[in-house]
């Protein structure tokens, strides 16, 4: 399969271990660190700030402020739009040749040349750097020859990646992926200068890019300051004079200095705090869909669940989940009631799509009563949600999605909740196929395409597709997008695709999860990107 | 508190007197001239102490709550629509005393019903308790020698399991409801009734009055059940009225950490650890059955302090 294969799943669990530990004491100075400059919350990242090794929010911060790939997603629509990139071409929708725009260059005045992306691109794909991004590269010809899924690689670059002068090179992939030049934007993509190869240590303690900022100092537990990069050749300058980041073990602590004008910005907002976050911020609150979709997947292996008929009583489900009352209740409006199989926040052009679903993603008691019955009824009269419940609030919103089936189909306590207690548990027992009812589904985009929502998860044989959903119509689709080369047909096939999965709802959409951010009365033209981070460098202070 | 002036006060002391026990025969027909025995002594005690009587009225209380709580509340915690989510979290109201929790279910229903749970662990635990300790105790207290080093030493090895912590270790392999946490807690509890009885077997069993028994042809049977037995019975009551509490306590403690009862049982323990984690925002979520749990526990201490004092006075 195509995109990402690697595991999301640990991603997203590890995203959301450090959205309730992240962060720590910071308390210095206040928010007032010079003229101009924004103060932020952070929390240290996880890995070394490697482009390819970055997965997680907090390192992706920094990420998106030191370095330009050749696309950037925009932080409004979503749209994948040249950056370092003049042009990308192709004829066959396999073969790409990608042509450097001029005038780029690192902070330390390298210049940015077809060879900073490819050997950008070979350290993140050698297994021997064991960089948490290198699946992103298992498209591109020679792959696993750098990254053998046992033993040590006989070379030390892709055979797909030629670089033909220092503005050119070509990208050879082992299968036609028409969309793939909208993955560029992933910082995986990022080109690297010569001095994170010659001297690793020094760049990682004061990494040098090509992006609006340059790091100032970077001390680990404590924070780092950035400066906005005056020499920056892009045309999306720093509209401030920097960005301090502050480490805080508690988001907690975090709000309160917010709320106390020491701090200027806190993303992700702490559940606690969500009660009076309007009172305290009033529009100054940030609560919008990130790129996280919730699902409730039917084992489609279990014949009890999979046999033809069963998709009414799938749909009937769905339409017995009042979305609005759980994520209001459960959720503090922390999540967005799901209309589709992607995520709003993906925008209408990138694929999102609020009719997708349609009436089978809306609550009513009484055609859910009607739908299940003309498919035969549950099977065996009942349904066993399972999840595990050491996380986020799986059980409750578990326990209110059964009591919401319940008092919907008024037949008794047919819904039932089987918590599993630990998420290792609960991933052995999914991707083993033991389960035999409809299971939690998380699923974190990469990047802001269609195709991540719908390929690894429902393309028969997909490394995601727990459900062993399988339709040849699906898969068709799938295969004709990924040949178009037209991005807009793709999409408009993709979501053809998505159709089908309306018809046979082989998982539930839930809701999307929301990225949050408070901001003080310094700052303006604050907004979060698809990944939920603060676009730093449109922020201005007053 | 207690009329020290009691007639029978300094024979009540003395546990070890033959006629002790088959007193109380003689006690109920004469009112006035009462010869005083241990259990008449002690009842006409309890009789009098406030203690007692608030604690014996609340327990009374909780067991008709957990026998029939249907009297109490009309709703049922089991009634798969009674959930209702748009009420969620709202505060205590006239028509919904105890508010709702965060799923719209009402919290004066579920605190009704949570108390079979706890009642059922507190006796099945303390009776197992008691039968298996005891039975033991006996044992190896008659039969003394080898047997009684062995059951002295396996007792030995229980003893030193700290009774929650192997409760955790055990229950966390297990399907957990009222019954097998009962069982659970009792497996860790006994050993203490198992060295009250066996003291209390030793220390008797060669008294002159056992002898006597024995002398005139009594079996063991005989002897135990009417000199070793009501002897010990006494201190073996006292700890099974206290040690009550302490497994309802345990049992909310096990729930508490999701180990214990599980859904879609309830319990106060399970109630206050679902409540805890908002309890800033709707506190009565986890007032309610955390009250209930602690006067509940409170009832039961009570009566068996008070038992105790009656029965064993030379402990004031």
């Amino acid at each position: 399969m195509r995109g990402a294969t690697h595991a999301k799943w640990a991603a997203c669990a590890v995203a959301v271990t450090l959205a309730a530990t992240a962060c720590g004491g910071g308390s210095d100075s206040g928010g007032d660190g010079g003229a101009g400059i924004v103060s932020s919350s952070w929390g240290d990242p996880q890995n070394p700030l490697e482009p390819a090794n970055t997965n997680e929010v907090q390192g992706g911060k920094v990420l998106d402020m030191l370095f330009r790939g050749l696309k950037r997603y925009d932080p409004k629509t979503g749209e994948a739009k040249d950056m370092v990139a003049e042009k990308i071409e192709t004829t066959d929708s396999q073969n790409f040749t990608i042509t450097l725009k001029d005038g780029w260059k690192f902070s330390n005045d390298e210049p940015v040349t077809a060879q900073s992306f490819v050997d950008a691109w070979n350290y993140g794909a050698d297994v021997r750097n064991k960089q948490n991004n290198a699946p992103f590269f298992s498209d591109i010809v020679g792959y696993d020859d750098l990254h053998p899924k046992s033993g040590d690689p006989k070379t030390k670059t892709m055979s797909g990646l030629v670089v033909k002068d220092p503005k050119t090179f070509t990208v050879a992939l082992k299968e036609k992926f028409s969309t793939w030049p909208e993955t560029l934007g992933y910082q995986a993509f990022s080109p690297l200068p010569k001095s994170f190869f010659t001297d690793h240590a020094g760049w990682l303690n004061k990494p040098v890019g090509n992006g609006p900022y340059t790091v100032d100092s970077y001390t680990k537990g404590t924070g780092m300051k950035l400066r906005a990069w005056d020499a920056y050749p892009g045309t999306d300058k720093a509209q401030n004079g920097g960005v301090d980041l502050k480490v805080y073990t508690d988001n907690n602590t975090a709000y309160t200095d917010l709320i106390s004008g020491n701090l200027d910005l806190v993303d992700d907002v702490p559940a606690q705090q969500l009660k009076s976050v309007q009172n305290d911020l009033g529009d100054r609150y940030i609560n919008q869909p990130a790129l996280i979709i919730q699902t409730l997947t039917f084992p489609l292996y279990d014949p009890q669940w999979g046999k033809e008929g069963m998709e009414k009583v799938r749909r009937g489900i769905s339409r017995a989940i009042n979305r609005d009352e759980i994520t209001k209740q459960i959720f503090r409006d922390t999540r967005t009631p799901a209309k589709d199989w992607t995520s709003p926040a993906l925008g209408e052009q990138g694929g999102f799509s609020a009719t997708a679903c349609g009436d089978a993603c809306v609550y009513d008691p009484a055609e859910a009563k009607k739908l299940i019955q003309e498919g035969g009824g549950l099977p065996g009269g009942k349904v066993t949600l399972t999840s595990n419940v050491d996380t986020g609030s799986h059980r409750e919103w578990m326990d209110a999605v059964c009591n919401s089936i319940n008092n919907a189909l008024g037949e008794g306590p047919v819904c039932t909740v089987n918590p599993i207690g630990t998420f290792a548990d609960f991933r052995n027992q999914q991707s083993g196929f033991k389960l035999t009812g409809p299971f939690r589904s998380g699923w974190q985009a990469d990047y802001p395409l269609i195709q991540n929502f719908l390929e690894p998860l429902y393309y028969t044989g997909a490394s995601s597709n727990y459900g062993k959903f399988s339709n040849p119509e699906f898969d068709k689709l799938v295969d004709q997008a990924n040949q178009e080369s037209d991005a807009a047909k793709a999409t408009a096939t993709f979501q053809d695709a998505e159709k089908i999965l309306a018809e046979q709802m082989p998982s539930i959409p839930l809701w999307y999860q929301n990225g949050s951010a408070g901001y003080s009365e310094r700052i303006s033209d604050v907004t979060l990107n698809q990944f939920s981070v603060p676009v730093y460098d449109q922020i201005k202070v007053s | 508190m207690r009329d020290t002036t009691t007639v029978g006060d300094e024979l009540t002391t003395d546990t070890q007197t033959a006629g002790a026990p088959s007193a109380s025969k003689h006690a109920k027909p004469a009112k006035k001239e009462r010869e005083a025995s241990l259990w008449s002594d002690a009842m006409g005690d309890l009789r009098r102490n406030p203690v007692f009587i608030i604690g014996a009225v609340l327990v009374l209380f909780l067991l008709v709550l957990a026998a029939v709580p249907g009297l109490f509340t009309s709703g049922s915690p089991f009634d798969a629509t009674a959930c209702k989510l748009q009420d969620s979290l709202k505060t205590p109201s006239s028509s919904h005393w105890f508010g709702y929790d965060i799923q719209g279910c009402d919290v004066y229903t579920r605190t009704v019903w949570a108390a079979r749970n706890s009642v059922i662990v507190g006796i099945t635990t303390t009776t197992l308790v008691l039968l298996v300790g005891s039975g033991l105790g006996l044992i190896a207290g008659w039969v003394g020698g080898f047997v009684d080093s062995v059951l002295s030493r396996f007792t030995e090895i229980f003893f030193a399991i700290p009774v929650l912590l192997g409760g955790m270790l055990i229950m966390s392999g297990l399907q957990g409801n009222a019954w097998t946490v009962s069982v659970v807690l009792a497996t860790l509890g006994w050993p203490q009734i198992f060295r009250i009885m066996r003291s209390s077997v030793l220390q008797n069993k060669n008294n002159d009055y056992v002898m006597a028994a024995r002398a005139l042809g009594a079996g063991t049977w005989r002897i135990t059940v009417r000199h070793i037995l009501p002897n010990a019975v006494a201190p073996v009551i006292v700890v099974g009225a206290i040690s009550l509490g302490v497994y309802i306590s345990a049992e909310a403690a096990l729930s508490y950490l999701g180990i214990g009862v599980q859904p879609p049982g309830i319990s106060w323990g399970l109630m206050v650890s679902d409540a805890s984690v908002r309890w800033l925002q709707a506190p009565h979520v986890l007032l309610f059955p955390a009250a209930a749990l602690s006067v509940t526990v409170l009832a039961f201490i009570m009566v068996g302090d008070a038992v105790r004092d009656a029965l064993d006075p030379k402990l004031r």
